[in-house]
Order: structure tokens, then C-alpha cells, then sequence
């Protein structure tokens, strides 16, 4: 016994401290996080959790209407190509201008007690990629459909496995360019009107509603310079057979991944609590 | 007990008053672009000459160089006038923000509570919410299933705790929101303020918690408030922060009433030698004004049972004119609580002095301040002194046991009697 601290709170900005304990204490916070998002969202409403292949389903049948008859999109049947794009796009999409959002939505939590300020950006990438799991299952319903009434063939090779890879590069893409913006919009209100913008503008450079081969060859350096796109790209070749994937531009997606993250940890970590006194 | 569970050594906070990192994005460009391209001056801080940056620069020590301990079952009360730093001292040790310089060091959980249901969701169900607060206020998940009966139990609401608590009556929230905050178990224990809600009997129920807590389990516990009587009645040690400074730590007795006594000193009176420097103008100038309180004591606290004299002195500076005074009292929200007219006479140059009495049991609790008007031929009006004295009123309940804030403007002492008239 003695006089043993067990711990200690000074003026030095931690760069690391989430130490992973600390987090699993919270993971029950999480949980019970993403299940209050989940109540919220379909509390009193009349689809309730069918809302979520709703949403994604009513704006498949937009984009084949829409786009159907502009885009060229190869010999994919459209159904397959545009919801494969969508249910990915959404993903990234909604986790990242959630998150982007961290400190805004929840000041009055975080100036009235502690815990881990990053369990609030999990949390919701937590929910999203439940949502998201919901509607691949639904996807991969929908390619059996195809491949078995339509006549769709698939080949099954070592690709089709790696489909993982391309969501979950998605998403940790999307977490860290959220936990950058969250810190950013704290301090720049002005830049939270702009996330929605920008992030609506990234899709079209993103190969969601077209395949990355249709792009002339002009515009194909702007497309490959989203590191999204390989990974679109690479989503569609392992689930449906088709796509444009090449070992550099994959490379590149990744390495970006692999210098924002760290990046975006330390950026969310180093003014967590600095922010407080600001916003 | 008795062993060191808190160490606060040196903690001070400081806050940039004309900030110029919090604005929008374009100043902050401008900024940059002004300061580091062009290597001009800050272009915000510009218009009123050079000096101006030191004054816009405005830092702002909300805490300085507090230290103190605790021992493991110490009870101490925060006191000090409002913006003398308790919040930010418990946000600190909280960990919610973190300090300029110095550390604290401890032992234990630290469980904060510096709002009353932290966490909730509205459209949540009573059910959901004591999971996710319970979790969000540091609980295990076992923790809160063991308590889960216990906490309902204390709350009072069985019946609704499936419902959403957007249905509940604010004081069904408040009792479910401090009954699960109630049943954490911490070592060190933040409390700010949190029993000013609730009614009468919940309260009481509160307090006792708080007591318990503290005396059987021997936990350790931070207590801001306001009410000098729940300070006095919860804790054994007490702090005064005055602008972010300890003044004072020690027994909760003695610092209470040094800290009621010192608080009255510095606000009830001024007076000016210089007929130059006094306020005032070209009819009037003022000489002195004063709060006299009819203490029947030196150490009696400035309550509500205390008469209150309030006495005035100006120059008049012209013959032959018709002065009347008005003595406007206001609430500390702005609000008028009366306003006394003096009969008009007529005054030749010289000092006038005035005065009115308030009796005791009359106001009801809080802070005020008086200011006086000075009017020629019953309504062209001379001089307004605003805010000439403030003053703040404790509370004085006797034997009632109940904490709450006492509504009203004023609380006088009617005669008021309960009698029998029928047997049953």
C-alpha cells in the first residue's frame, strides 16, 4: 500500500494514451451505443429495421432509371453493379459524415464527463457496418438470385475471398478521414456544411454508378487518385467477376490507408481534449 | 481511512479571452495569411493602436496554483462566488479538460456527475437509459445488472420503466437520472449542484445518499454548491476559491462562516473622498452608499431573517429644487423586485442623505443589487446609480429539511396557521 498513484492527470497532451485497456473497460459503452442507434433509427416507424434495404434498394431502382440508359456499364446485370456500389458507397458515405461530426453532436457529453472520446466515432462506424453487413448478406442473396434464375455465372477463385479487404480498407479510410473532419469542423464550424458537399462530389469521382474501364483515358488519372476506387473496384471483381484491378493503384489505396490512420488517431487524440475548452 | 487518496498540486487553468483560433475558417486564413506571408501585424487587433494587442490578448487564469489533498472518506465542499473556478477545478479532476500546469495525482475511480442525466436519450426507454448512462458514468456491465432493482427501487418509477423517458415528468427524470448516478460506486465521487432538482422529499433522499455514501462506505467526495447549508450539513472540510485562488481550506465551520463575513464586507458599501471621482454630474454627486445589515452578531450569516438598512449621501449642487429618490430593488436575473419613491422636498446646495429599511423576513434567498434614482420636480430625472450595492441573501430554512430552491420573489413571514376544524 502506501502512497501508490494509480493515476495521474497533467498539462502534457498525450500523444498514445489510448492504451487498449482502457478501451475493452468501454466496450460495453460501445455496445450499448450502437444499440441505441439502432433503437433510434426504427423506433416508431412503420418499416422499422426493413429500412435499411429500403433505403438502398429505392435508390437502386433511381440509378438504373436514371443512369441506366446514360452510363455504359458493361455486361454486369444492373441490378448487381449499381447495388454493389451503392451498399459500399453508403457505407463510407454515412460513417464518414457522422463521424466528421464527433465533437459537434456531442459537446454537452463530453464537457460533462470522461471516457474515451474515440468510443463516439467506433461507435458509429460500429453501426454503419452492421447496417452495411445487413445489406452484403441481402447483395449476395441477390447474386445467387442472378446466378441461379438468370443464368449469371460466377467464378469462384481465390479473388472472391478478398472481398473483405476492399471494406474493410473502406472503412478504416473512412474512420480516419472522419476523426481528421470531426477535429477540423470543432474548429472550423464552416467546414461541416462543406463535408456533405465535398463527400456528394467525391462519388462521382468514385466508380459507384459507372465502372472504372468506361472512364476516358483523359479523365482516368482524376478516378485513380481516389484512393476509394481500387477498392471499388476490387469489391466488384471478387463479388461479381468484373472490375479494374491493377497491383499499383491497390497498393496505393492501401499505403494511404496505412499513413491516415495512425495519422487521424493522433490527430483526434492529441486535441480531444483540447477541443473542449474551444468549441 | 485517513490515508492520501486525491494529491492537486499546482493546478492552474488558463483561458485565451479574445481568441483568435475559435472564429470561422476565413479569419483564421486571413490571420495566417497576415501574419506569416505578409508578416504583418495581427490584423484583428489593429484598430485601436498599438496597445491594443496586449489588451485584446486578454488571458484569463480561471484556476491558480491550487493544491490541496483529500484522504480517503474526506467530504470537502467547494465554495467561492460565482467564476471563482469550482466548475473548472471539478472538470478538471474529472478529466473533461485539462489543465494549464501542475498534476493531480490519485487513487480509484472517479466518477463525475456534473449534470443530472448525462447520457440520456429522450426517445430511449427508462430500461435502455440506466444501461447506457450507467455506461457512459464509468459502470460495468455487471455492476449495473446487480443494481438494476435497487436503482429502479430508489427511483420510484417501476411502473414506467419500459416507457420512453420523453413521457416522464421532468422530476420522474431527474429521480431516475440521480438514482442511477446514485448506485455508481467510485472512489472519489464529483458532485456539482445536482441536488437543486427534484422535490422536497427526493431531495432529502439525496442528500442522505450522498451522506451515506461518504460516512459507511467511506468514499471520498467533491461537493460544489451555493447553498451554504447542504455544504454544512454534507461535508467536514470545506475550500473557498476566490478568482481561482484557494483563500481558504480547512473545517467546513469555520470557512463557511469566513467566507459568508468576507462576502459581505466587499459589496456593501462605497464611498468617495473626491467630490471629482465620485459618479455623478453637473446637478448631483454622490458621497456614499451602504448596505447596513442589523446582525445581531458579527459571526451571523446574511440571511433572510436579517433587517437591512440601506443608506445614502450626495451633494446637491443647486438651489431651490424639488428632489425626490427612488430605491429600485432587482433580482440577479434583472427582475424589479419593488421600487420606494421618498417624498419630494425642497433642497438648497448641500449634502442630502437618505434612507430605507428593509425588514428581515422579507426577501426570499439570492443575490441582488440596488440602484437609485434621483429625480427633479417629481419626474425629469437627474441621475440614475445602477448597480450601486449588490448584496446576496442566504438561506435560512430553520427546521424545515429541505434543500430545494425556495420560489418566489419574496418570502415573507405572514402568519399562516393550520387548525383543526372538524374531527374525522
Amino acid at each position: 500500500m502506501g502512497k501508490k498513484w494509480e493515476w495521474e492527470i497533467d498539462a502534457k497532451t498525450t500523444d498514445w494514451t489510448w492504451n487498449l485497456k482502457e478501451l475493452l473497460a468501454y466496450r460495453h459503452l460501445l455496445f450499448s451505443l450502437v444499440r441505441r442507434e439502432f433503437l433510434l433509427s426504427y423506433q416508431q416507424t412503420l418499416l422499422g429495421p426493413a429500412w435499411m434495404l429500403f433505403q438502398p434498394i429505392v435508390t437502386l431502382i433511381t440509378y438504373v432509371m436514371v443512369f441506366g440508359k446514360l452510363i455504359p456499364i458493361g455486361t454486369l446485370p444492373p441490378a448487381l453493379f449499381y447495388f454493389s456500389g451503392i451498399i459500399l458507397w453508403n457505407f463510407f458515405q454515412d460513417s464518414f459524415i457522422e463521424s466528421s461530426g464527433t465533437f459537434k453532436s456531442n459537446i454537452n457529453l463530453f464537457s460533462k464527463v470522461y471516457f474515451p472520446r474515440i468510443i463516439m466515432p467506433i461507435s458509429t462506424i460500429t453501426t454503419h457496418f452492421l447496417r452495411f453487413s445487413i445489406q452484403l448478406i441481402f447483395l449476395i442473396l441477390l447474386i445467387a438470385y442472378y446466378a441461379i434464375f438468370k443464368d449469371f455465372k460466377i467464378n469462384f477463385t481465390v479473388v472472391t475471398w478478398v472481398f473483405p479487404v476492399a471494406f474493410i480498407c473502406t472503412g478504416i479510410i473512412s474512420l480516419s478521414m472522419g476523426l481528421i473532419f470531426s477535429v477540423l469542423t470543432a474548429k472550423y464550424r464552416d467546414l461541416y456544411n462543406l463535408v456533405s458537399l465535398m463527400t456528394r462530389l467525391l462519388m462521382f469521382l468514385t466508380p459507384v454508378i459507372y465502372p472504372l474501364a468506361s472512364i476516358p483515358a483523359k479523365l482516368h488519372w482524376i478516378v485513380v487518385l481516389n484512393p476509394l476506387t481500387s477498392l471499388f473496384e476490387l469489391f466488384r471483381l471478387s463479388l461479381l467477376g468484373k472490375g479494374t484491378v491493377s497491383i499499383p493503384y491497390l497498393t496505393y489505396s492501401l499505403v494511404f490507408m496505412i499513413l491516415i490512420f495512425p495519422t487521424a488517431l493522433w490527430m483526434f487524440n492529441k486535441n480531444g481534449n483540447k477541443l473542449i475548452d474551444v468549441i | 481511512m485517513g490515508e492520501i487518496i486525491l494529491e492537486v498540486e499546482g493546478i492552474s487553468k488558463l483561458y485565451r479571452l479574445g481568441t483568435i483560433g475559435t472564429g470561422s475558417l476565413k479569419q483564421d486564413l486571413n490571420y495566417w495569411w497576415t501574419t506569416s506571408i505578409l508578416k504583418k501585424e495581427n490584423p484583428f487587433f489593429q484598430m485601436a493602436g498599438s496597445d491594443s494587442v496586449k489588451t485584446a490578448n486578454q488571458f484569463l487564469w480561471a484556476l491558480k496554483d491550487v493544491s490541496f489533498e483529500m484522504n480517503q472518506g474526506d467530504t470537502l465542499g467547494i465554495i467561492g462566488p460565482n467564476g471563482s473556478g469550482k466548475s473548472t477545478l471539478l472538470k478538471i479532476i474529472s478529466r473533461i479538460v485539462s489543465p494549464t500546469t501542475g498534476t493531480i495525482k490519485g487513487r480509484g475511480k472517479v466518477s463525475s456527475l456534473l449534470e443530472v442525466g448525462t447520457g440520456f436519450s429522450a426517445e430511449l426507454s427508462g430500461r435502455e437509459n440506466i444501461y447506457v448512462s450507467g455506461y457512459i458514468l464509468g459502470m460495468k456491465r455487471n455492476e449495473i445488472k446487480n443494481k438494476f432493482d435497487e436503482i429502479v427501487a430508489f427511483s420510484g418509477i417501476e411502473k414506467f420503466i419500459d416507457t420512453p423517458v420523453k413521457r416522464y415528468s421532468s422530476g420522474m427524470y431527474v429521480r431516475l437520472a440521480f438514482a442511477v448516478a446514485a448506485h455508481l460506486e467510485p472512489d472519489i465521487l464529483i458532485v456539482d449542484e445536482v441536488l437543486a432538482v427534484g422535490d422536497a422529499d427526493f431531495q432529502k433522499k439525496c442528500l442522505g445518499k450522498m451522506r451515506e455514501v461518504s460516512k459507511t462506505e467511506g468514499r471520498t467526495i467533491l461537493f460544489v454548491s451555493h447553498s451554504m447549508q447542504a455544504i454544512s450539513n454534507l461535508c467536514d472540510k470545506a475550500m473557498w476559491l476566490q478568482n481561482g485562488k484557494k483563500k481558504d481550506f480547512g473545517e467546513v465551520s469555520s470557512v463557511v462562516s469566513k467566507y459568508i463575513t468576507g462576502v459581505q464586507q466587499h459589496q456593501l458599501r462605497q464611498s468617495w473622498d473626491n467630490i471629482e471621482e465620485a459618479p455623478g454630474n453637473e446637478f448631483i454627486s454622490f458621497k456614499n452608499v451602504e448596505l447596513i445589515p442589523h446582525l445581531k452578531s458579527v459571526d451571523q450569516p446574511l440571511d433572510i431573517r436579517v433587517p437591512l438598512t440601506f443608506k445614502f449621501s450626495f451633494w446637491n449642487k443647486s438651489d431651490n429644487v424639488l428632489l425626490s429618490t427612488g430605491f429600485h430593488l432587482f433580482s440577479y436575473s434583472g427582475e424589479c423586485i419593488f421600487d420606494i419613491p421618498a417624498a419630494p422636498a425642497y433642497f438648497n446646495k448641500g449634502l442630502i442623505e437618505g434612507e430605507c429599511t428593509i425588514p428581515g423576513n422579507f426577501l426570499n434567498d439570492g443575490s441582488y443589487f440596488i440602484s437609485l434614482i434621483i429625480v427633479k420636480d417629481t419626474s425629469v430625472q437627474l441621475y440614475y446609480f445602477e448597480e450601486c450595492i449588490s448584496f446576496d441573501l442566504e438561506d435560512y430554512r430553520g427546521e424545515i429539511k429541505w434543500y430545494g430552491k425556495w420560489s418566489g420573489a419574496v418570502r415573507p413571514n405572514f402568519p399562516f396557521r393550520l387548525s383543526k376544524a372538524e374531527d374525522a
